[in-house]
Parts: structure tokens; sequence; C-alpha cells
């Protein structure tokens, strides 16, 4: 078997182990060293892309082009992140004797399960296969945002469900309906619906059914990726789940979901001419940022107030794809590679807060963390100010990049407005943070907690921090090259 | 008589689709769906038949075993562990929905108009009877309550889309189909798990009441 399989098999036998009872300290071990592994195998892979090669598997139905590589890297970065932090996560719960066996067992099954979904996703060429593999990250997740099995997280769990559903039964709609715009000129058996052979066969797909395919396409995987108006499901997912497995949402499958928009908006732009789907992308693009801006100004709760951050960088990026320039689509992917760096930052610390404060709740919390927790308040305080995309951090560079793009383009309203809203934001933030760790503590327990110390959870932060701040800084010189290729790939299809 | 065939089973399937809009009590609509998916099965054995391809059997008899037979069979499980047997008053009543789906289905046709194949013999009726579903499943969707009737809802949509799979095109990659089937059986798994910890928690399975997220 190829490096790519064992890439995907690497997950899939973590998370069977995890599953089974075992020691706690093994199970640990366990999950924290086969994350390691699929990322060491991602890079593996990337490596061998970025050496010349096209890796593939199954008859070119997995088939890693720069886009996947990038994608794949990133979520394999994010996978072994969010792992480690979790084995720290659950040993602070299970301290504070909160979890019982069958909550370990899911956690441990279902997070390297997730990231397997996740990671398959990234490298699939073949858009049935697509479909099975993004269904796979939702029915995953599903049991991870019901973890702390409260009535809300059912609730979130409900609606995650739903909502995600009905959005994959319409990708499948769109699925069908590209697949039979093409009748006749792709061929038989599997690889008919292949990404490639229908980029091939662009120029002669039917353009009705074609364009009827990329909206169901688009809006079905939007859902997933949490474009507006399909992101309701967001807040409630993202704040129920146990702040490990949101990053993997909030990152991981937000990537692979921004994979999926990808591949559909360059087959339509190869076939219907670039206008049709960059439209769709800037309008959902823009109304996410619009829709996360008053949302951010009037949250009450910490978890939520990241999840309609996620909606906004999930915004931007779609903007940046949608504005019909090279440098923009660039700037959306530099765009993505350093939300994957800066996220991780903002969940971790907010996780280890919500945790010690035993609640995610503004008004619970009672502000003036800073007083009581240091070290964590203050990691929030930095991943806010590189998530909002201020300098000298990544994500500002990548928003100016697209800023730019879009001024020099066709499309300079529309950009006005997005730099209107990115203002807005930046302020709703600042003083959503200053609300939570400045002043006094209203929390009543405030003075008898203990003082914070450094253990794993929050080690993983400073160390995501780290990674974060440097990368703002430097950039690892293959890491560019897939951002380079991943770009070609898809400028060169638009 | 291959188009005839398609055409009843196509009609007998908006029928269904109309009936569950109508029908409160929940073993009715879950046994509407087993046939409505029976339907779609005989629409895949036909076109195997007419067309040649050994393929589709497999298609056919998995949707008859799968979604005819198994989901409708766990459903019913579910209720009766649950014990809710009736859907309760309704967002919108039942001749309002049906005068919109009227409209729905109008507007399916209409759609349908636009596809090469659309414009002539059996596949005009199953592109137009497949859009009408999908919307008149979205509808149920949002005007319905129960946790239940929302999966059969989504179920029904699922169909409508591979109504469209068998109209349109000559069946999905057969590797592709087989792992569709098996995720929406995974799914409707963890829905009926989930529906069952909700019933457990909230002793009821309108989900109306699973309202306290806001904001």
């Amino acid at each position: 078997m190829n490096l790519l399989v064992w890439t995907l098999v690497a997950p899939l036998v973590t998370a069977a182990i995890g599953v089974v009872a075992g020691p706690r300290r093994f199970r640990e071990a366990i999950m924290i060293g086969g994350l390691a592994v699929t990322f060491a195998l991602c890079l593996a892979v990337a490596r061998e892309f970025l050496g010349g090669a096209i890796p593939a598997a199954f008859g070119d139905a997995l088939r890693v082009d720069g886009l996947s590589a990038l994608v794949l890297v990133l979520c394999g970065f994010v996978g072994l992140l969010s792992g480690v932090y979790g084995v720290g996560y659950l040993r602070r719960n299970e301290a504070r004797g909160l979890i019982t066996p069958r909550m370990r067992r899911e956690f441990f099954g279902l997070m390297p399960a997730y990231v397997f979904a996740i990671l398959f996703v990234s490298v699939s060429n073949n858009l049935g296969i697509l479909w099975i593999a993004v269904e796979l990250t939702t029915l995953a997740s599903v049991f991870l945002v019901t973890f702390h099995d409260r009535d809300t997280s059912l609730e979130a769990a409900w609606k995650f469900l739903m909502l995600g559903s009905l959005g994959l039964a319409f990708a499948l709609l769109g699925t069908v309906l590209l697949f039979a715009s093409g009748q006749g000129h792709l061929g038989e058996g599997m690889a008919a619906l292949h990404w490639t052979r229908l980029m091939q066969a662009a120029p002669t797909l039917h353009p009705f059914t074609l364009r009827l395919g990329v909206v169901f396409a688009l809006i079905g995987y939007g859902t997933k990726a949490g474009l507006a108006p399909m992101h309701t499901w967001k807040p409630d997912a993202y704040g129920e789940a146990p702040s490990p497995a949101g990053v993997l949402m909030a990152v991981g499958m937000l990537n692979g979901a921004l994979y999926c928009v990808l591949r559909i908006h360059m087959i339509s732009s190869a076939s219907l001419g670039p206008a049709f789907s960059s439209g769709l992308l800037l309008t959902l693009g823009l109304l996410s940022v619009l829709v996360a801006t008053p949302f951010i100004l009037i949250q009450w709760n910490l978890k939520r107030l990241l999840a309609y951050s996620s909606i906004e960088h999930v915004g931007i990026m779609a903007i940046g794809f949608g504005l019909g320039a090279k440098a923009g689509v660039f700037g959306a992917l530099l765009h993505m590679t350093y939300h994957t760096l800066a996220k991780p930052v903002s969940f971790f610390s907010a996780g280890s807060l919500a945790q010690r404060y035993s609640s995610s709740d503004f008004e619970t919390i009672g502000g003036g963390t800073f007083a009581g927790a240091p070290i964590t308040s203050a990691i929030f305080v930095l991943s806010a100010v590189m998530i909002t995309g201020s300098p000298p951090f990544g994500l500002f560079f990548s928003e100016m990049v697209i800023l730019k793009a879009g001024f020099l383009g066709a499309h300079r309203a529309v950009t006005a407005v997005f730099l209107a809203a990115l203002i807005v934001l930046f302020c709703g933030f600042a003083y959503q943070v200053g609300r939570l760790v400045l002043g006094p503590s209203r929390h009543p327990a405030a003075g008898t907690m203990e003082p914070e110390r450094i253990d794993l959870g929050v080690g993983t932060a400073l160390v995501a921090a780290v990674l974060a701040i440097v990368s703002a800084f430097y950039l690892p010189g293959p890491l560019m090259a897939l951002i380079r290729a991943a770009t070609d790939v898809v400028w060169g299809g638009a | 008589m291959t188009a005839n065939v398609l055409i009843l089973c196509a009609a007998g399937m908006l029928v269904t689709a109309y009936l569950m809009v109508g029908q409160k009590a929940l073993f009715t609509t879950i046994r509407l769906y087993g046939l409505q998916s029976s339907l779609l099965g005989i629409v895949a054995a036909t076109n195997a038949l007419s067309d040649g391809r050994n393929d589709l059997w497999v298609t056919a008899a998995l949707t008859v075993a799968l979604k005819g037979l198994l989901i409708p069979w766990f459903l019913m499980k579910v209720i009766d562990r649950i014990g809710i047997h009736r859907e309760i008053e309704p967002f919108l009543n039942v001749p309002a929905s049906l005068l919109i789906c009227l409209g729905l289905t109008v507007v399916g046709y209409r759609v349908s108009t636009g596809f090469p194949e659309g414009t002539r013999g059996a596949s005009h009726h199953l592109i137009g009877v497949a859009l009408s579903m999908l919307l008149i499943g979205l509808f149920l969707m949002v005007t319905r309550k129960k946790a239940i009737t929302q999966i059969l809802a989504l179920l029904t949509v699922e169909n409508a889309v591979f109504l469209v799979a068998v109209g349109v095109t000559s069946g999905m990659p057969f590797i592709v189909e087989l792992g569709i089937s098996f995720d929406v059986i995974l799914a409707v798994l963890v829905l009926g798990v989930l529906v069952q910890r909700i019933v457990g928690r909230f002793e009821s399975m309108d989900v109306s009441r699973l309202s306290k997220l806001k904001g």
C-alpha cells in the first residue's frame, strides 16, 4: 500500500484502538501517538507531491494535487494539536469527576475517527467519494457535540445533524446533477465521477443541468462550511462541543468543506465561465461577514463568540475566492493557513478558561479572568489580537492581500463594505475580550480557586501560540510552496 | 410499456408524499415512506430490465431491502420504545399544507422542463416528480414538530435525490451508490439514537421545544 493509503489508515486504527477499553495512560499514548504518526504521514505525502509526483490511490479516486496537499497538511496539523490538547482537557475533567466510561470511549474513538474523515475529504478526487467522506465527518462529530450530555447539547446536536443532513442531501443532488450534465462524455464506472474527468469534459457539460447542480452543491457544502445563511448550526455546535472537538470542527472541517466548495467552483468556472460561481461565493462570503458582525457585538458566550468569528473567517475566505483574481485566491489560501495556525490558540485558551470557571457564559465567568488565570487569559488576549487580523500577525497579511486584490479588481464596492465590517468586527471583539479579562472578578468562587498551573492543556495552547507567532514572521518554504501550488490549482481551474 | 410502469411508479411516489403531508398517525407515515422507497426500487428495477444493466438490479434490491423494509422497521421500533404515536398539531393545518404542496408540484414540474431530458417521455415525469418531492420534503421539514416526522421528511428528500439520479442519469457509479446507501443507513441509526436520547431527556420529541440556544 502506498503512503497516501497509510495516511488514512493510521487515524482509523487509532480510533479502533481508542474504542477498546484499556488503561487511561495507554489510551492517551495511543491517541497522541496515532495522530502524530498521521501528521507525519501527511507531511510525507506533501513532500512526495513537492518532489514532483502526484500521489494517488484506488484508480485516482484519491489523488493529491496542490490544493489537496495543502488542506491535508493543515488538517493533519490540527488533528495532532487537538489530540494533544484533548488528552489534557479530558484529564482536567477527569480530575473533577465529570467523565464516565462511556464518555471516555466516545472521546478516544470519535476524535481520531473525525480526523480520519476530514483527511479523507481532503484527498478525494471522486465527487461521490467526496460526498461519502463529508457525511462521515458529520456522523463522527454528532456524538462529540453531545459529549457533555446536557439539555442544550442535545438541542445543538439535533440542529447540527438535521441541518447538516439537509445540506448533504442538497450536495448529493448537486453531485447527481453534475454527473448528469456530462452524460455521454464521462464514460462508465467509478472514474465517471472523478473530478479530473469532469474538468476534462468541462466544455461539453450541459449548461442548465450544470448550473442547477452547482447551485445545489455549493449550498450543500456551504452548509457544512458554515457560510451564511446556512450557518445557524455553528454557534450551537461549537458552544456545546468540548473545545478539542470544537477545534476540529472550526478548522479541520471548515478547511475540508471549503475544499469541496472549491472543487465545485473550479468545475463551474471551467465550464460556465468564472462569473457564475464566483458571484455566488462572493455573495455568500459577504453575507457571512455581515451576519457575524452584530452577533459578535452582542455575544454572551465565549465559545459562541468563537463560532461567529469562524463564520466571519469562512466568509473572508469565500470573498477571497470569489473576487475572481489570482491574488484573491492566493490571499484566501494564505488566510486558510494562518487561520489554521491561529484559531486553535483561541479555542484552547477559551476552553481552558471555560473549564476553570465551569462555564463559557460571560455572566457566570464574571469578568476579571486576568487576575484569576493570568497565563490562559494572556494567551486568549494574544489569540484575539491574531484572529481579528491585527498587525503584525499572519491574518493581517492575508486580509491585506485579499483587500488589495478586491480594490484593484472589479468588486470595489463589495470590498469597501467588507473592510467596514472588518473594522466593526475588530472593535466588537476587543470589547468582548476586555469584558472578559479586565476588572475585578465577580465569580462567586474567585477567591477560593487554586492558582493556575501549566498542565497539558495550557501547555498545548502555549505551544500553539508560539507556532502562530513564529508563522507570522517565518512561513516555512515548503508550506509556502504548497500554498502557491494550491493557488495554481484553484486559479488554473478558474 | 416501460415508460408506463415508470410513470405509474413516479406518480405513486408523489401520492405517498402527499399522503405523508396529510397524515398524523406516525406508524402510517412510516409505512407510506416504506411504500415510497419500494416504488423507487421498482423504478430502478424497470430501468435495469429495459437497459439491460445488471448493477441496477443490485441498486433496486438494496433500495427495497434497506429503505423499503429496514429503515421503516427501525423507525417503528424507535416509536414503540418511546411510546409516542401521533403527530401533534403542525405549524400549518392539513388543507393549507396540501394546497401549498400543490403549488410546489407546479414549481417542480416547471423547473424540470429545463433539462435536456426534461421535455420528453418518462424522464420528464421522473424529474418533475422528483423535484416536487424534494420541495414537499423540505416543506414537511419546516412545518412539523416531531423528531420522527422530520427524519421522514429528510428521507423523502433523499428519495427525491435518488429519483433524480435514476431519471436524469443511467444510475450513479455502483461503488459510489453502495457507499451512499451505507452512509444513509448509518445516518438513520445515528438519528434514531439521538431521538431516543432527546425523548429520554425531555420526555417528548417535540423538537420545537429545543429552543434554548439563541444569539
